[in-house]
């Protein structure tokens, strides 16, 4: 078998994945399966495009540019270019199945701090329902004076209101309590997603429906599979509850609960309620299983913290990472996300050598309350090791934890809430990996 | 049309000083009993929302073991990674605590509203009010929370007290206090660095329908798969209903289904006959190690559909 040349095997599989794209089925599976064990062993050159790749390259002309490309609407609903690869990971061996499971936000791969629709983190507890929106209602009733039952055209009636926030699984970065376990940022940190979220304020359909004064708690309602429940107080409700139809310009994605969902800024994303079917107004919370058996937060003295709403003030740095190894010496600018359930971004400080001396980092301009918060620092990397932590300070005054202060507290099994300060090794080779200090 | 219009400007005038009242924007329709009560399935711990009906605990028994305990054990011990239910008294505040119904729920309404909202997991909402009142109070005795004579009605099981209950407490964070220091804010002579622990991070994780990067971590190469036999056209357009409507529980092999691709668990079933396995899909089976709902509890799936996912069960299970 003549060789070509000898290609690199992200390469290759960007090469199988092109033309896998072409096929449907069945043929594209047996195709990828073919492939894979083609990879194994670098053998089957001929599955490579034909033009050697330097051909496009200058003083070339290249091959795209000597021939008209895709005209309008060739795509009516566009998609991403074929040589990008952004896509949720899961945890196989994390949960029973895939029905009631997570999956992970590539935040390694992002810019800014909007996270595309079809990659927003994922978690079910009973799959992903079909819901027809001209057969939806949401159905507000309980403790008020006119119990409602709403169409999707009767919510789009109502003032809205249209929000960039994050939303976060409070289990994120729940594998590493106990010890350091994910080799990627995308499992330690990617149970996060920002959006921008359009809808009604919670507070307009409740003064629709006139609260009574003894209601306090509101149930939300899901219509999925689990029919997922939460108890909402409703001081919450009234501050920035939103319900929401819309995400980054479009319907809400089936993923997302469309079409029709809750999104509590700030809190434990369980709370935010997909495909939304019910609200009932209640003058105490309902302690089901979502707020009791789980979301709960198990101390070292065997005691449980419940209603633990607010995902505290986050921060990780997203470049360099374990997925994105330093290649070159020389300039280097780390970047990063912060957050914070509680408000803003203040600061956001880095340190190269494990948290003995901090520096502080830029914000970008668009700083919002509850939303991802860019940050960036410009230094010089020349083969020395770093140990580098991100430390962020919210508006409250709130400074990000260390993992020791955390677990101090906290002991090693409580699952949820860890926000503490992130380590990432860079080798002397540029490779990243994830350490905890102790 | 010009008193019209005036109104008109008056509701604006009004609207603009904040003067509008309460539900005066008029959207939606009332909401009616009947309605409210097809969807209003809440129970409380103070027991509101409890039906009327009862179950005991020798009626959950049997209930159990056809309907919950494929997944969570006979004994509520748990199979695989689905939740264990009993068990794990004393534990909480030991190096392996064991989250329980026994040994950490804070109430027993809970239990009843959790298995009659999305229970059994691949037919939710499927079980009659006797029947969860029966399973709870079975539930409940495997944790030595109720005696083996208890009847589970509206009334004694708001009754049922959790030992666990008075361990919550509400948040009150934030419970530790970072300061934001500069300069020299720990001794690195004293840091232990701890990687991670080998074996258990899915580098290379790969999805096989998304197309590309199994090597995107740089993990492992992924290993050569298996020649994949050519299937039929309704095998074909089966694996869409399976994956749809019935891997959920022969995926994993819940509720006694055979799993696909476990050959010896479909060998018997094939030998009766394509006619034969159909018919049991499509109107239901009860066998030896549990049940098959009719269409796996989809009634919206044509028979043909059916028939289809049987196709590709068996034909990637021979």
């Amino acid at each position: 078998m003549t060789k070509l040349y000898e290609p690199s095997l992200p390469k290759l599989m960007e090469a199988i994945a092109t033309e896998a794209s072409g096929m449907r089925g069945m043929d594209r599976r047996n195709f990828l399966k073919g492939g894979i064990a083609a990879v194994a062993g670098l053998s089957s050159v001929q599955m490579i495009p034909k033009a050697n790749a330097s051909a496009n390259l200058p003083p070339n002309l290249p091959e795209w540019q000597s021939y008209l490309g895709r005209g309008v609407v060739a795509k009516p609903y566009g998609d991403p270019s074929e040589f990008e690869d952004l896509q949720r990971r899961t945890v196989p061996w994390l949960t029973a199945d895939a029905a009631s499971s997570i999956s992970m936000t590539p935040l390694q791969d992002l810019e800014g701090i909007i996270t595309p629709s079809g990659v927003v983190f994922e978690r079910y507890h009973g799959g992903i329902p079909n819901v027809n929106p001209d057969q939806h209602r949401l159905i507000i009733h309980g403790l008020v004076e006119r119990p409602l039952v709403l169409t999707m055209e009767d919510l789009k009636r109502f003032p809205t209101v249209s929000e960039i926030r994050f939303i976060e699984c409070p289990a994120n970065g729940g594998m590493e309590w106990r010890g350091a376990q994910m080799e990627a940022l995308q499992f330690t940190h990617g149970m996060l997603s920002c959006c921008e979220w359009t809808g009604v304020r919670l507070s307009t359909l409740l003064e629709e429906v006139g609260v009574k004064p003894e209601g306090k708690w509101i149930l939300a309602e899901g219509a999925d599979a689990a029919g997922m429940s939460r108890s909402i107080p409703l001081e919450k409700a009234l501050d920035d509850t939103i319900i929401a139809w819309g995400q980054n310009g479009e319907a809400l994605r089936p993923e997302q609960g469309y079409p029709l969902r809750m999104l509590n800024p700030g809190w434990e994303g369980n709370t935010s309620v997909k495909w939304l079917r019910r609200l009932e107004i209640g003058d105490q919370p309902w302690h089901h299983r979502e707020e009791t058996s789980k979301y709960t937060d198990l101390m070292p003295d065997g005691r449980a913290r419940r209603f633990t709403y607010e995902q505290e003030c986050n921060s990780v740095v997203t470049s360099p990472c374990p997925e994105n190894p330093l290649q070159k010496r020389g300039f280097v600018e780390v970047r990063g996300y912060a957050w914070s359930g509680r408000g803003k971004i203040k600061a956001v400080d880095l340190s190269f050598d494990g948290g003995v001396n901090w520096q502080r980092a830029e914000l970008d301009d668009l700083v919002l309350s509850k939303a991802l918060t860019q940050f960036r620092f410009k230094t010089q990397w020349n083969g020395e090791p770093w140990l580098l932590q991100s430390r962020a300070i919210d508006e409250t005054g709130y400074v990000q934890p260390t993992l020791k202060q955390l677990r101090d507290e906290r002991g090693g099994w409580s699952i949820y809430h860890k926000n503490s300060i992130h380590t990432w090794n860079v080798t002397e080779s540029g490779d990243v990996f994830n350490v905890q200090i102790s | 049309m010009f008193k019209s219009l005036n109104l008109g400007i008056a509701a604006i005038a009004l609207t603009m000083s904040g003067a509008v009242s309460a539900g005066s924007l008029g959207i939606g329709s009332t909401a009616t009993p009947e309605m409210i009560a097809g969807w209003d399935i809440d129970i409380r711990p103070d027991g509101m929302g409890l039906p009327e009906g009862q179950g005991s605990v020798a009626d959950g028994e049997g209930l159990y073991e056809a309907q919950c305990a494929s997944c969570h054990g006979l004994f509520g011990e748990g199979a695989g990674r689905w939740p264990v239910l009993a068990g794990g008294e004393g534990t909480l505040d030991t190096l392996h605590p064991e989250k329980t119904v026994g040994s950490y729920w804070p109430y027993a309404s809970t239990l009843w509203d959790y298995i009659h909202r999305a229970m059994p997991y691949p037919a939710p909402q499927s079980l009659t009010d006797d029947e969860v009142y029966a399973i709870s109070a079975y539930v409940l005795y495997l944790n030595d929370i109720v005696d083996e004579d208890f009847v589970a009605t509206k009334e004694s099981f708001a009754q049922v007290k959790m030992p666990n209950e008075p361990n919550f407490y509400i948040d009150n964070r934030p419970d530790v206090q970072n300061t934001r220091c500069m300069k020299d804010c720990a001794d690195p002579s004293q840091f232990e660095i701890v990687t991670t622990i080998n074996g258990v991070t899915p580098t290379g994780h790969f999805k096989e329908d998304s197309g590309v990067s199994a090597n995107h971590y740089g993990g492992d190469e992924p290993k050569a798969a298996t020649v994949e036999v050519a299937m039929s056209d309704a095998a074909i357009a089966g694996k869409a209903v399976y994956d749809k409507a019935c891997q959920a529980c022969h995926n994993m092999g819940v509720a006694g289904a055979p799993k696909v691709g476990d050959v010896s668990a479909w060998a018997a079933r094939i030998a009766t006959g394509m006619e034969s396995m159909n018919s049991n899909a499509i109107n239901g089976y009860q066998g030896d190690n549990g049940v098959m709902p009719a269409k796996g509890g989809n009634m919206s799936l044509s028979d043909d559909e059916v028939k289809n996912a049987v196709a590709y069960m068996v034909e990637s299970s021979r």
